[in-house]
């Protein structure tokens, strides 16, 4: 390096110094500023100083403030995303944030143990990624997964929403893709279970797929709840949706809970409620109806649709086969 | 109390009345607002139901208000539209078309059924990336003055008690109930995902 590069990365770390000593002392509006910046400086600007100050910014999880620690939350997600590495160690401190006592925390760090169990498991099925201490990192890592799923039964319904979201992304990823699957551009490059090699020493593709369905049982168990909120019912209708478009394996699943949910609305539900229900699944049925492979289930998504207000020109305009037909060959 | 204050977006169909009467209210409020329409264009009354002035999301308010008073003062000033778009002007540049806004909100408000609609479609057509909630809600507004404004402190009541909750997420569906019984309107939730 020259002797100008040098002198850069001391202003760098010189000022990363800075501004931790300064967050130590200030508000925490002003200690959010600062600790941005930190991150900003040691991720995206010179990612080499982040081993250095990784414990200075980890020893926030401790703040008093719920932001702070939120931030500290979204800080492991990115660094663990810019160097894998960093799981090893970094897991055990979201596992502490995911118990934390403030329910926003714990739903930041639900978010972020969805996107990092899918990068967890594409790191760990690298060729030479063989050590106890990535086996122990794994097993904590599906640990958390099994705590996460468990929270579809929290007294909190906003946790009970991110359990669901966490519950969808986890079906996705231990499942296979299939010809017929969407698949969204920005998850293109995800792991998914049809990329999980069968001779992996400590993750076992029969298990991961055990799982996976597992997950979906605990899912279409959690929608026939009889006193399920309009919220956590709408997010799940939605989650089945995307489940039928990008894993078509499970549209009959999907389709059958549809109809046990228009036949059988908790009782629980007010009458918008029922309104703001009923017009979500409307608008999941036409998008799994759009699918190519909802053509088995023409029959009982028309039903169900028509049953919902919608005439059946304007199913037919929804359904790909009826175009299909309709072109000469 | 949450301690970041709420993002709150307010969105109607041409961005002109009812979403920029709440956005108004709000900022006035300290909430961290945005407006927005659904339309494909924003559309004025004109000198007859069947002539309206139809514009391009692009056109500033200021365009608008000098396009009219060129074309027809005495009309524009007599029904209102000219001291709304003056109002309009003095808070942002332009009407938004929510479409074509990326941006992330906790909250979002829209002023009659169809254009929740639009929302919901334009929500659930994007690629999920963060699972991060947005929670939306239908207050139904008719389009005329009175009701915009009668509307927005409605909208503003409700957001001040959302902003106001320990734990929003888990509180809204009570306290949704509890403002449909208060305002005899009905009010359509969802919960959406980024």
């Amino acid at each position: 390096a020259s002797g100008e590069d040098i002198a850069l990365d001391m202003t760098t770390s010189e000022k990363v110094v800075d501004l931790l000593n300064q967050a130590a002392l200030r508000t925490t509006e002003n200690k959010l500023v600062d600790l941005k910046q930190v991150q900003e400086l040691i991720i995206n600007k010179d990612p080499s100083l982040l081993d250095n100050f990784l414990d200075e910014i980890i020893a926030f999880q401790t703040d008093k403030s719920m932001e702070v620690r939120k931030f500290v939350i979204g800080f492991i997600e990115e660094a663990c995303k810019r160097d894998n590495e960093l799981l090893l160690k970094l897991i055990a401190n979201l596992n502490m944030l995911l118990k934390d006592e403030s329910v926003n925390v714990q739903k930041k760090a639900i978010l972020t143990l969805t996107q990092l169990y899918k990068v967890a498991l594409q790191w760990l099925m690298r060729p030479k990624m063989v050590s106890d201490m990535q086996e122990a990192c794994w097993n904590m890592v599906t640990q958390m997964k099994e705590e996460v799923l468990a929270m579809l039964d929290s007294d909190n319904d906003g946790i009970r929403t991110h359990a669901i979201k966490f519950t969808e992304s986890v079906i996705i990823t231990l499942s296979p893709r299939t010809p017929d699957s969407d698949i969204p551009k920005k998850q293109e490059g995800d792991i998914t279970l049809d990329k999980i090699p069968r001779d992996h020493s400590y993750i076992r593709y029969d298990t991961l797929c055990e799982e996976g369905k597992s997950a979906l049982d605990k899912l279409l168990k959690f929608m026939v709840h009889p006193a399920i909120s309009s919220i956590n019912l709408t997010t799940a209708l939605g989650s089945l949706a995307t489940l039928a478009r990008q894993r078509p394996m499970f549209m009959s699943e999907v389709v059958q809970a549809y109809e046990t949910l228009h036949a059988n609305l908790p009782p629980t539900l007010a009458k918008s409620q029922v309104s703001s229900v009923r017009k979500n699944l409307k608008l999941h049925l036409v998008s799994v109806l759009r699918h190519p492979s909802s053509l088995e289930f023409l029959a009982q998504i028309s039903t169900l649709l028509l049953d919902l207000g919608m005439n059946q020109n304007e199913i037919n305009r929804c359904t790909p086969a009826a175009r299909e037909r309709k072109r000469p060959h | 109390m949450p301690s970041h204050p709420l993002r709150v977006a307010v969105v109607c169909s041409s961005n002109q009345n009812r979403s920029m009467e709440a956005h108004n209210i709000l900022s006035k409020r300290g909430f961290d607002v945005r407006s927005f329409g659904t339309g494909s264009h924003v559309k004025l009354p004109g000198p007859a139901p069947d002539k309206p002035n139809v514009y391009d999301f692009k056109i500033t308010y200021e365009q608008m208000y000098n396009d009219l008073v060129r074309k027809d003062k005495e009309l524009y000033t007599q029904n209102g539209i000219l001291h709304m778009l003056d109002r309009n002007k003095r808070i942002k540049a332009r009407p938004e078309r929510f479409q074509s806004c990326k941006d992330q909100f906790d909250l979002v408000v829209t002023c009659e059924e169809r254009v929740y609609d639009q929302v919901l479609e334009e929500l659930n057509s994007r690629e999920q990336e963060t699972f991060q909630p947005v929670h939306v809600i239908n207050v139904d507004i008719q389009d005329n003055h009175e009701e915009a404004t009668l509307g927005a402190f409605l909208i503003c009541e409700l957001c001040q008690c959302i902003q106001h909750t320990d734990d929003m997420e888990n509180e809204m569906d009570e306290l949704l109930q509890e403002f449909e019984e208060k305002s005899g309107r009905p009010f359509l939730h969802t919960v959406c995902f980024y």
